[in-house]
């Protein structure tokens, strides 16, 4: 399991529109970020050299598990995509 | 969009479209509202359809109705180090004779199909719809808005079955605003394509008959687990890890499904498969206190949204507790339209029938197991300990042996530490 090639394996229908949304300058000043290493889509990426949160919610597999991570309430936006929006799993 | 019906269900999962099956069943005009473009689009588990008392009562021909894979005969249980396992599993003549006792399914089919079996008993089934607000007239429930459109829903009440994060029972009032990851976990799951023929040949299997496996230890002293389990023509791994502990271990799912699907003896079950698809999906941990208020006025929660998940024990159950769940909500609903009272107090039979099912009865019993299970040990030394012990069990060097007591201890003090073993069996009979 590549996590570089989610979009391989997996169907989305990308919203152009952000279910999530951050306010960085929490995350900037977070003691945690296990949102990083813990989203099974990888969408949250932290620099260390810029101390900057990025986050793509392109690939995001809507489990909440950032939702449920986060300690700092950074989501200025947490919602599920519209309707029709988002992943789609075939079979699983 | 605006029309008014006798009830809403928000969520066309197991809970949500068994409750607007047994209402349309009853002849009241239900909404069906689900967020994915098909009912089961956003759906995974990993685990077994066991008996559906419920959905069996209302359809005696429910297991030949219902889009399953296969059967299980054989249940497993794996401990397991970096290289070595331990496994005990069993195989039951009763597992291979209808009723049989689970299944594997689908989701995207499983649900997809009970939602349109709610349909044809008369539901309104209305798909590609996110629930945004729910709308208050007077004070009282009144419907709710869906994202991004204009216009309202509208019903005097309410049924949350919208999953383990139910943002509606939150908008109520129901559930905390904030969750405790210690009562949380996530799954993720591969799912990989084989060869029907291969997987009968590789797991002993004949006819329709699957296999299920539960591991311990294959999380990196993550606390969590792993599964698999066999599908007609394709095989589902997958791991589990407990926020609170996989929110601190620096440690991502996908290299610990990597090195899950990378260990020798796992490495063996999947080779010669091609992965399919990838999926992840939350599941409410906390067991019995994590159960939020179930009744409002004017709404019901149900299935993962009432966190109706009973994940502690070597059985997986889920969608059998938020099917039964959704029935009796739907029971309660009719109950509620007979008597003109939607209040909290017209909705209360909800409560108390779920009280005397084993869906609140088993997540009573098993209240003091999610602690237990907090125990760091569980997912690392012990399965050291017992993979050493069989280990040393069975080695033959041309050296005078020692009992088995004796190799025992050895791999207890060497992996585990024989005061904390005493401590952890002691707070284990305790929880049991």
């Amino acid at each position: 399991m590549n996590i570089d090639e989610i979009f391989d394996n997996t169907s989305f229908t990308v919203d152009r529109e952000a279910h999530i949304v951050l306010n960085y300058e929490i995350c900037t000043g977070c003691d945690n970020r296990g949102c990083v290493n813990s989203c099974p889509a990888r969408c949250y990426t932290w620099s260390q050299e810029e101390q900057k949160m990025t986050f793509v919610h392109d690939g995001c597999l809507e489990c909440g598990t950032c939702y449920v991570v986060c300690h700092k309430n950074a989501f200025t936006r947490w919602r599920y995509p519209r309707g029709g929006f988002g992943v789609a799993y075939r079979m699983t | 969009m605006s029309k008014t019906y006798q009830a809403i269900v928000i969520g066309a999962g197991p809970a949500g479209s068994s409750a607007a099956l047994t209402m349309a069943r009853a002849g009241l005009d239900v909404a069906l509202v689900e967020r994915g473009s098909f009912p089961g689009e956003k759906n995974m588990f990993g685990g077994l359809l066991h008996r559906m008392p419920s959905l069996e009562k209302i359809f005696p021909d429910f297991w030949e109705r219902a889009p399953l894979e296969r059967h299980i005969i054989k249940k497993g249980v794996t401990f397991m180090t970096g290289d070595s396992s331990f496994s005990t599993t069993i195989e039951a003549g009763s597992f291979d004779k209808p009723p049989y006792n689970g299944y594997t399914v689908f989701r995207p089919r499983f649900d997809r199909w009970l939602a349109e079996e709610a349909v044809a008993a008369g539901a309104t089934l209305i798909t590609r719809s996110t629930v945004d607000e729910i709308v208050l007239k007077n004070g009282k429930i009144a419907g709710v808005t869906i994202l991004g459109r204009s216009g309202q829903i509208s019903a005097p009440v309410l049924v949350a079955a919208d999953g383990v994060l139910s943002f509606t029972a939150q908008k109520a009032g129901l559930r905390k605003p904030t969750f405790d990851p210690a009562q949380m976990a996530v799954g993720v799951k591969a799912l990989i394509d084989m060869p029907r023929e291969m997987i009968d040949e590789r797991f002993g299997l004949v006819r329709d008959q699957g296999f299920a496996n539960e591991f311990v230890g294959c999380t990196e002293g993550v606390r969590g687990g792993g599964c698999f389990y066999t599908n007609y023509d394709s095989l589902s791994l997958g791991l589990v890890f407990h926020l609170a502990s996989l929110r601190t271990s620096g440690k991502t799912p996908y290299d610990l499904l990597n090195a899950f699907m990378e260990q020798p003896q796992v490495a063996k079950m999947i080779s010669g498969g091609r992965l399919l698809e990838y999926s992840a999906h939350l599941i409410p941990e906390g067991g019995y206190d994590m159960i939020p208020e179930l009744v409002g006025d004017g709404i019901i929660v149900a299935g993962d949204a009432a966190a109706f998940c009973n994940a502690t024990g070597l059985n997986l159950e889920g969608i059998n507790l938020a099917s039964h769940s959704g029935v009796v909500a739907g029971e309660a609903v009719i109950a509620a339209h007979r008597a003109g009272d939607f209040s909290k107090q017209g909705l209360t039979a909800y409560k108390k029938l779920l009280e005397e099912s084993f869906v609140i009865k088993d997540l009573k019993q098993a209240r003091n197991a999610p602690h237990m299970l907090h125990n760091n040990r569980i997912y690392h030394e012990y399965p050291e300990m017992m993979c050493d012990f069989m280990e040393n069990i069975y080695k033959i060097e041309g050296l005078p042996k020692q009992n088995v007591t004796s190799l025992f201890l050895k791999s207890a003090r060497e992996k585990v530490g024989l005061g904390k073993l005493l401590a952890d069996g002691f707070s284990a009979w305790r929880a049991l």
